[in-house]
């Protein structure tokens, strides 16, 4: 057909006019298909990360928070800082407990942080409200690990030396002991004349008759027995000794983590579901296991298999999960009474899941909550989606707010590059279309045409862009850049400094997956562009008067 | 005289040129009769131009009336001119106005394209016209390959394609050289004789004019001398 051939003909011989407008078209089809692509990317990122309580099949979470007044469903009521500050004593370390001096220690403190326990019996009263399809109850801890060496403490005293001088007078000779001193000394020969008398004078001790010598030997056994040995007691007064001891050397090491007791009995509600794990199990029932985040696993090394030791108990790491961000996640996962146990925590709990029977029940059983537990903090899946920041959440808000401006703009300015191309076009065919006119061609046919070649311009355009549109997604899904999303959870109060707020991260790569509507919708953009920029060159052919054109100097 | 086919009175054309008022065409009276070969000669500006784009129905009087063939050319509306011009009328201009991204065939195709051929017919007729002009053997060329005579002769073609009552031609041999010239004037002047088709030929040049049966001198936008009167 005659038209087909001319347009073909304008289309090819005017190549670097078709070239731009092609590729203007393409360009914009192809960023509205990426962008697109992007916003979808975002998307399906945010229902990953911003619907958490979706993936752990809950709907509700009721937790005890810290509150200024007192009340509540504490146990006597309570919940103010004077309940945070004693639920969390049990930190303090008493090294006399650890062990003995020098040996190695590994304890760990198990801590409620600010999220209050309360009775599971609380948990009880939620399971039987009106709209309620389930629940479950999870004790989520602040876990103080401390590993070290017992420390040695030794007190040296040093004291000076000590003299004691007695002075005491001995009693005289009884005159029985004398008889008998003196038998004793005949008896070895020994005499008594007057007196004793020094040796060499008259008198005195002699032994046979006078002038023998003092007998040293018979007179000293012949001494009464307590003349011989000298016995006395002293006593010293009381005193106090007081020395200021350094602090002995210690390498004792603090490690801070999150732990959560999971009602395993429901595997489908709780803190940690089934659909979470990544690799490995869940719990099965009974036995020393535990679940760890793949984040935490990571950091420290753990796989399933390995060992944790906790106060002596040692638990089996048996599956890796990832849990969602803005729930009530946790670096481990124990069974709840495993972890009550080991907590000193028998039959308590500080969070409390709740599964609705169908979403219009959420308000009214978040209401019915509030209204049973006074003081209890209830937060449905927004709430919980609002805490979650991040660069996830920046650019999915940048997303939601200028994505579909940024399309649109995108959009028209290919629309405009390729009418003002068109009317470019047209403007230096003017002579020809008068010629056209000149030789028959009604206003209709000359309309056409210029529409005709715009039309197949967007069609050239629309492929091109979807090919690049494409090209982009696939970059974009092999280099996309990572957004991280952040939720934490808990309080920052001071009471107990950031060690009472628990953050979980979740980082994830952009893509930008494609659908059929996109692309239709970059085919779609791409010809109603070429249409656009054909009305518009179109316009302008009609309006040109054959002898005006005609009369144009080209 | 032959059969009456252009009766124009008291027909006038103006144009704006800034504050002034140019009158390119003011007050002509004129007939032309069918078959006739008539050559409107002056100088540049004489509106020789103005005056052959209102015979042609490519332009619409400020003032005065024009019939063809007893239709007021001056009342008909935009579709009514158009179908005029694809049955009526042939134009040949000085710039040739091929249309540069078709063939010398694909050109003359252009003109017959409206009138409904298509496919072997449409190719065969452009073909012929081409070779009425002499220029089949080079009908597949671009019109920038083609010497200014042969574009000349493409536009003639054309201006044939719909058998034209009236073929009208704004200094054909305006941009040609006069051996050129010469042969462009004795081509239109033979088709008029074969086909009886009425020639009117815009032209300063003398020499041109003067092969015409009836000459029309123009000045200023009025006829200073019709020949014969």
């Amino acid at each position: 057909m005659f038209y087909l051939r001319y347009l073909r003909s304008e289309l090819l011989r005017r190549r670097v006019r078709t070239a731009l407008t092609v590729t203007g078209l393409a360009l914009g089809v192809a960023l509205v298909i990426t962008i697109s692509g992007l916003s979808r990317g975002l998307d399906r990122a945010q229902k990953t990360a911003l619907n958490p309580l979706a993936g752990i099949g809950t709907d509700l979470t009721v937790t005890r928070g810290v509150q200024q007044d007192t009340g509540g469903f504490a146990p006597g009521g309570g919940g103010g800082f004077r309940d945070v500050i004693q639920s969390n004593q049990s930190v303090l370390t008493d090294l006399s407990k650890l062990g003995k001096p020098g040996a190695h220690f590994v304890h760990d403190f198990f801590l409620p942080g600010t999220q209050l326990t309360f009775p599971a019996s609380q948990g009880a009263t939620v399971s039987k409200l009106a709209g309620v399809a389930a629940s479950a109850q999870g004790l989520l801890l602040i876990a103080e690990h401390q590993e070290g060496t017992v420390p040695k403490i030794v007190a040296q005293f040093k004291q000076a030396a000590q003299t004691f001088r007695i002075r005491r007078r001995i009693t005289p000779l009884t005159a029985a002991e004398q008889q008998s001193l003196q038998a004793c000394l005949a008896k070895h020969g020994v005499t008594f004349g007057a007196a004793p008398q020094q040796q060499g004078q008259g008198g005195g001790f002699r032994r046979g008759g006078g002038g023998r010598r003092f007998d040293r030997g018979a007179f000293q056994q012949c001494l009464p027995a307590r003349l011989r040995t000298f016995i006395t007691t002293f006593r010293t007064p009381q005193q106090t000794l007081r020395q200021v001891l350094d602090p002995p050397q210690t390498n004792i090491k603090t490690t801070p983590y999150t732990i959560g007791g999971v009602d395993q009995t429901q595997p489908d509600i709780g803190l940690v579901t089934r659909k979470q794990v990544t690799s490995g199990r869940y719990f099965t029932s009974g036995g020393e296991e535990a679940l760890v985040a793949t984040t935490y696993a990571a950091k420290e090394k753990l796989k399933v298999g390995s060992a944790l030791n906790l106060n002596g108990t040692v638990f089996h790491v048996v599956g890796l999960v990832s849990p969602p961000l803005g729930g009530q996640t946790a670096d481990v996962y124990l069974p709840l009474k495993q972890l009550q146990a080991l907590a000193h925590q028998t039959g308590a709990a500080n969070v409390i899941l709740v599964r609705a029977d169908k979403s219009s029940s959420v308000k009214q059983v978040k209401s019915e909550i509030a209204q049973r537990l006074p003081g209890a903090q209830v937060a449905t899946a927004q709430d919980v989606a609002d805490r979650v920041t991040g660069s996830l959440v920046d650019a999915a808000g940048l997303s939601h707010n200028l994505g579909l401006v940024l399309e649109i703009v995108v959009a028209l300015a290919a629309f405009l590059l390729a009418a003002l191309l068109t009317l470019s076009s047209v403007g230096k065919r003017v002579r020809e279309l008068g010629t056209l006119k000149a030789i028959g061609w009604t206003q209709r046919l000359v309309v056409r045409q210029v529409v005709g070649e715009s039309v197949a311009q967007g069609v050239l355009g629309a492929v091109a862009g979807v090919v690049l549109g494409i090209l982009a997604a696939v970059l974009v899904g092999a280099f996309g850049p990572t957004l991280t999303a952040s939720s934490s959870t808990g309080s920052a109060d001071n009471l107990l400094g950031a060690a009472a707020v628990r953050t979980a991260h979740e980082t994830l790569t952009l893509k930008a997956p494609l659908s059929v509507t996109i692309i239709l919708l970059g085919l779609v953009l791409a010809l109603a562009g070429g249409l656009l920029a054909g009305a518009a060159g179109g316009l302008r052919a009609a309006r040109l008067r054959p002898a005006e054109a005609l009369r144009r100097v080209e | 005289m032959s059969e009456t086919l252009f009766e124009l009175r008291g027909v006038s054309r103006n144009y704006r040129r800034g504050d002034s008022v140019v009158h390119a065409v003011d007050g002509i009276d004129l007939t032309v009769g069918a078959g006739e070969f008539i050559a409107l000669e002056g100088p540049s500006g004489s509106g020789k131009s103005t005056l052959l784009q209102l015979l042609g129905a490519l332009d619409r009087p400020d003032g005065g009336e024009i019939f063809f063939e007893g239709r007021p050319l001056h009342t008909l509306g935009d579709g009514a001119l158009a179908e005029l011009r694809l049955n009526a009328f042939g134009f040949v201009f000085q710039q040739f106005n091929l249309i540069q991204t078709l063939t010398a065939l694909e050109n003359v195709e252009a003109a017959l394209a409206p009138h409904g051929l298509r496919g072997a017919s449409l190719h065969a007729r452009a073909h012929n016209l081409l070779d009425e002009v002499g220029l089949a053997a080079r009908e597949t060329h671009l019109p920038v390959h083609l010497s200014g005579g042969e574009q000349q002769r493409v536009a003639i073609a054309r201006a044939l394609a719909n058998e034209p009552r009236v073929i009208l031609a704004d200094e054909p041999t305006g941009n040609l050289d006069s051996k050129t010239g010469s042969d462009v004037v004795d081509l239109l002047a033979g088709l008029g004789e074969r086909h009886g088709t009425t020639i009117v030929v815009a032209t300063h040049d003398a020499a041109l004019a003067a092969r015409a049966p009836r000459r029309v001198a123009m000045r200023d936008g009025s006829i200073i001398e019709a020949v014969p009167a």
